[in-house]
């Protein structure tokens, strides 16, 4: 992936701690910065504060110190602010998250109608299209319950794209899928990088950070522990405790 | 051996349905034989003229037809106040605003825990006047701050279930606390507790009954002069408790329908 160009930084991290309210320590004085195209990969054992950073990146947790800029736009208690970087930030869940009571297609053309203010006809041409792309375009009309748990991811991630977003955060979004349908769903995530989607991924899936991140972030106790581009990061790392757990997890 | 815990079954039901014909008998039984017994004159077919009357063909309402009218508008109007005070309520108490929540709280506490009678009473001798309403709209407005303090449990709790990755993803795709509602939660909160909201509507139409006391001639008002005139007593009241019971199965049965055809798997 070394012939990628990058753009400007879009995300900038400055400093952020969070603890939650019963005493977690989420993330202890965490900056990064991100470049617009760059596929940011966040490993780390569980309770490292990975998904946590994911989540404060678009105002789903309170951040208690430093700040967070996405695309110019400071995150804070501004409400149009905020707005402005739900619009421009989507997210994957590792649970999908899709409106169960909504068929396909009106779970991906609602926010673009009511956010957007797109018309009718043009969300669901975006949809259509967007469904093709990610390889479902004949279940629009079928409800979340009716798809497998890939179809629904795929789902999930079209209904993402649909808002045009700068850029796309995937919350372990194959954690919670049968083995046998986490390429198809990799698959999507492969070519949005290579469309030049800026991305920012939490994963356990290391062959996906080996092939496609430009930058791999390692995280333990809320805090950066390693990072580095993937080649450096998989081949030679220099942490005891990132070849630690690359050994626990290879 | 299959066949044999067929027939075990089997047997079993043929035992539940004579106990159940058993009790439904024995107990009519001892109705018919207490009020035998207190010397009572069973006056069936002086009921109906009290239903209705045919004059030279022309169909006229009897009393309890006429305070059945009244019960169905005081409970569809009520009603309708009740799925409003009550979605209002638990808005108010799920809200950031401290105010909002005050208030929601304060109600419910005072709805809650004092007796739908005398909040009927004060509405009908302190607030009525005040307001400058009538009778019927005092018990109106009665019936739909009691039941809508229960109605408002009950959104809350069917909203509180809805998962939280619902919000999460509604809030991700910029959609307004307004809009998150409207179109993600709710949907999904009110078809869960369609049962509890229709068991609301049921025990509105009872309590109902109770608005009697501040002479609205609903039909329980109607019942009671007719007896207190006639001495038929049991018939009458039988009478409107099965257009009662009548009311309340259909209005089950309705929704139980819609139940099933709106039903989302989740």
């Amino acid at each position: 992936m070394s012939a990628k160009e990058f753009g400007d930084y879009i995300i900038n991290v400055d400093g952020i701690g969070k603890t939650f309210t019963n005493g977690v320590v989420a993330l202890k004085d965490f900056s990064t910065n991100i470049r617009r195209s760059e596929v940011v990969v966040l490993i780390g054992p569980s309770g490292s504060g990975k998904s946590t950073f994911l989540r404060c990146l678009n105002g789903l947790e309170e951040i208690d110190t430093g700040t967070i800029t996405i695309d110019g736009i400071p995150l804070d208690d501004n409400k149009k602010n905020r707005l402005e970087i739900r619009k421009e930030v989507g997210m994957v869940f590792q649970h999908f998250n899709l409106f169960p009571h909504l068929t396909v297609l009106r779970n991906i053309t609602l926010a673009q109608m009511l956010v957007r203010k797109r018309t009718k006809n043009d969300a669901q041409d975006e949809a259509m299209q967007l469904l093709k792309k990610v390889g479902i375009s004949d279940k629009v009309d079928a409800f979340p319950s009716q798809l497998s748990g890939g179809q629904q991811q795929r789902v999930a991630i079209a209904r993402a794209l649909a808002m045009k977003p700068k850029v796309m955060m995937f919350d372990e979004a194959t954690s919670a899928l049968d083995p046998e349908m986490i390429g198809e769903v990799l698959e999507v995530m492969k070519d949005l990088a290579i469309e030049g989607m800026t991305m920012v991924v939490v994963t356990h899936e290391m062959g996906f950070a080996r092939e496609v991140s430009d930058w791999v972030i390692f995280m333990e106790d809320g805090m950066k522990v390693e990072e580095g581009t993937a080649d450096h990061f998989f081949t030679e790392p220099k942490m005891d405790r990132t070849k630690l757990f690359l050994s626990q997890i290879l | 051996m299959l066949n044999s815990t067929y027939r075990f079954v089997k047997r079993m039901h043929i035992f539940d349905i004579s106990a159940y014909l058993f009790l439904m008998v024995g107990g009519l039984f001892l109705l018919i034989k207490g009020a035998e017994d207190q010397g009572y004159y069973w006056q069936w077919f002086r009921i109906p003229k009290y239903l209705y009357q045919i004059d030279e063909g022309r169909f006229i309402a009897g009393p309890i037809l006429k305070g059945l009218k009244i019960t169905l508008n005081l409970t569809w109007i009520s009603l309708i106040l009740t799925y409003i005070i009550g979605l209002v309520t638990a808005l108010m108490r799920l809200s950031n605003s401290l105010l909002a929540r005050g208030i929601a709280r304060v109600y419910l506490e005072i709805t809650r825990n004092t007796p739908l009678l005398v909040q009927i009473f004060f509405m009908y001798f302190v607030v009525a006047p005040i307001l400058d309403i009538d009778r019927f709209f005092a018990g109106v407005l009665a019936l739909s701050l009691f039941e809508g303090s229960y109605a408002s449990e009950i959104y809350r709790s069917g909203i509180v279930a809805v998962n939280k990755g619902q919000w999460e993803a509604s809030y991700t795709l910029g959609l307004s606390t307004y809009q998150n509602y409207r179109y993600i939660i709710l949907p999904q909160a009110i078809r869960r507790i369609l049962p509890p909201l229709t068991s609301q509507a049921v025990s509105l139409i009872k309590d109902s009954s109770l608005v009697s006391v501040i002479a609205i001639y609903e039909m329980t008002m109607q019942a009671n002069e007719i007896a207190s005139e006639t001495f038929l007593v049991f018939e009458i009241f039988f009478t409107i408790a099965a257009i009662y019971l009548a009311l309340t199965i259909t209005l089950s049965q309705i929704v139980a329908y819609f139940e099933k055809r709106y039903r989302v798997v989740s």
